[in-house]
C-alpha cells in the first residue's frame, strides 16, 4: 500500500505532539479534543481520519481479489455505489444475503461476493479504511435507522436485550450506564443515551489511542473495558447493538457528526 | 404390564415437563444463537449470568418490591468476612486496590483522594467520608456495601466486587480504613 508508509510516519509524528499538550490539569474532554484536532490542523494541515478515509477511497476503486473487481458494485441500500447518505440508515436488511448488515459487515460480504475474497483473507485495516470513507459521505446525514423489515424488528428486539443485559464480574449493562447514568462522566469521558445520540461520532479517530474506531470498535471497547471478552467484528450482537443505539438515536432526531470524528 | 406402561407413560410425560422447563422461548432461542456468533469467550461470560444478574436484567434494575426482601437477603448471604473478623484494615492497602483499574477502579465513578482530578461523577463523590466517624455501623455499612452493593441497592450499577472476587474481604477491610481513616488522604484536609 504506497499510502500507508506516510501515514505510519505521519502518526508517529503525532506521539510527541500528544506529550507537549498534557496539562496537569484535565481539560473538559471536549474543549481538549477540539484543541488536538487544531494542533493537527496547523501542524500538518489534514486530520489523521481523513487519511484513513483516503486510504479507503483508493481501496475502494481499485480491481482487487481473486474476481479482480473494485468495490464500486458494492449495494449499501442505496443501489450499487451509490455512497452518499447510505451509512445513516444502516443497519438494514439485504435482499442478496438475507441478512441485517452495519457497515463494516456489508463491506466484507461485498469483498467477498464481488471481489472473492474468502473470510480469512479479509484483513481488518482495510474494512476500518473503507468504512472510514464510505461513513464520511454520510458527514452531518440525519441518522436514519428505522427498523421495518421483519429481521430488522428482531435484529433491534436483540439489541435492546443486550443493551440491558447484566453480566460479567463487574455486573455491568450498557444501559445501568448509558441511560441511567447519562451525562455523567466515566473518569474523565463523558456518558451519553442514544438520545443524547450516542454512536453520532463513530467511526472517529481517537488521539488517545492514535486509532481509528469503528462503531464496532468502540462496542468492543465499552465490553472489554467492564471486564466482558468482546463480541467478534460482524457478529450478531454488535449488528444487534448497532441497531438499536442507532435507531433510538434516530428517534430523537440526531444527525452524525462530521465523520471521520476526532475525539478523545 | 398394565404397570410398566403406566410408568412409561409418567416418564414420558415428566421428560416432556423437564424439556419444557428448559426450553428457552422462541426469543431465548434466538438470543442465545446470536450470542454465540459473538464467539466462545463472549458467549460464556453472558450465559453464565447468575440468578440476580438474569433478575435485574429481566427487570430492567427495577426488582418489583415483591421480590425485594429475598433479593437483598440472598445478596446479604453472599458477604464473606475477614477472619478474625476486623473490618478496618490498612489504609494504604486500601487505596491501591480502590486505584487499581483491575480491581476497586472506583474512581471511574467517584472522587477520592482530592488530588486525583481523573475521576468520575457518576458516583457520589467519597472526599472526606471519614466525617462520618468510626463507629461500628459506619463500619459495618461501608464494609458490607464495598463488598456487595447489590445487598442494600439491588441492580446499582456499583457492582459487587467482593462477590466477584475483584478484591478479597481482607482487601475489604483496607478499602474501608481508606475511606474512614482520619490520616487516608480521602480525609486530609
Amino acid at each position: 500500500m504506497p499510502k500507508s508508509m506516510p501515514l505510519t510516519l505521519l502518526l508517529a509524528a503525532t506521539a510527541s505532539l500528544f506529550a507537549l499538550s498534557q496539562q496537569e490539569k484535565p481539560l473538559d474532554p471536549f474543549e481538549e479534543a477540539m484543541k488536538q484536532r487544531q494542533q493537527y490542523l496547523q501542524t500538518f494541515g489534514i486530520l489523521p481520519g481523513d487519511l484513513f478515509a483516503a486510504q479507503g477511497e483508493e481501496l475502494f476503486h481499485a480491481k482487487r481479489g481473486p474476481k479482480g473487481k473494485s468495490l464500486e458494485g458494492c449495494d449499501f441500500g442505496l443501489g450499487a455505489g451509490k455512497l452518499e447518505g447510505a451509512y445513516a440508515r444502516l443497519p438494514r436488511y439485504f435482499p442478496d444475503t438475507g441478512k441485517v448488515e452495519d457497515l463494516e459487515t456489508r463491506i466484507v460480504s461485498c469483498m467477498e461476493r464481488i471481489q472473492g475474497f474468502k473470510p480469512e483473507e479479509i484483513k481488518r485495516d482495510e474494512v476500518v479504511a473503507l468504512t472510514t470513507f464510505v461513513a464520511s459521505k454520510s458527514t452531518k446525514a440525519k441518522i436514519a435507522v428505522r427498523p421495518q423489515h421483519p429481521a430488522e424488528l428482531a435484529m433491534y428486539n436483540l439489541g435492546r436485550e443486550l443493551w440491558y443485559t447484566r453480566a460479567g464480574p463487574r455486573d455491568m449493562s450498557c444501559a445501568i450506564c448509558h441511560d441511567n447514568y447519562a451525562g455523567k462522566r466515566v473518569r474523565l469521558s463523558p456518558v451519553m443515551s442514544p438520545k443524547e445520540g450516542l454512536g453520532s461520532e463513530w467511526p472517529a479517530y481517537r488521539f488517545e489511542e492514535d486509532r481509528m474506531y469503528t462503531f464496532e470498535n468502540r462496542i468492543q471497547f465499552c465490553y472489554t473495558s467492564v471486564g466482558i471478552p468482546a463480541p467478534a467484528f460482524y457478529s450478531e450482537p454488535q449488528i444487534a447493538l448497532t441497531t438499536y443505539i442507532l435507531a433510538e438515536a434516530s428517534k430523537a432526531g440526531h444527525s452524525f457528526q462530521e465523520l471521520p470524528f476526532f475525539t478523545r | 404390564m398394565k404397570q410398566s406402561a403406566h410408568k412409561a407413560i409418567l416418564m414420558g410425560a415428566l421428560a416432556l415437563l423437564g424439556l419444557a422447563a428448559s426450553q428457552p422461548s422462541p426469543f431465548g432461542a434466538r438470543l442465545e444463537a446470536a450470542v454465540r456468533s459473538g464467539g466462545e469467550p463472549y458467549a460464556q461470560v453472558l450465559s453464565a449470568q447468575d440468578q440476580a444478574q438474569r433478575l435485574c436484567t429481566q427487570h430492567r434494575s427495577q426488582i418489583p418490591g415483591a421480590l425485594l426482601p429475598q433479593f437483598l437477603q440472598e445478596q446479604k448471604a453472599l458477604i464473606r468476612y475477614p477472619r478474625g473478623g476486623m473490618l478496618l484494615g490498612e489504609w494504604q492497602n486500601g487505596e491501591k486496590v480502590f486505584t487499581d483499574p483491575k480491581r476497586g477502579n472506583c474512581y471511574a465513578c467517584h472522587q477520592g483522594d482530592p488530588k486525583q482530578l481523573a475521576y468520575g461523577t457518576m458516583g457520589p463523590s467519597l472526599t472526606n467520608y471519614g466525617a462520618r466517624g468510626q463507629s461500628e455501623a459506619v463500619v459495618r455499612y461501608t464494609y458490607e456495601k464495598i463488598y456487595n452493593a447489590w445487598a442494600y441497592v439491588p441492580c446499582s450499577l456499583m457492582y459487587r466486587g467482593g462477590v466477584h472476587g475483584l478484591f478479597t474481604p481482607e482487601e475489604t477491610a483496607d478499602l474501608v480504613a481508606f475511606l474512614v481513616d482520619p490520616s487516608s488522604p480521602i480525609n486530609r484536609r
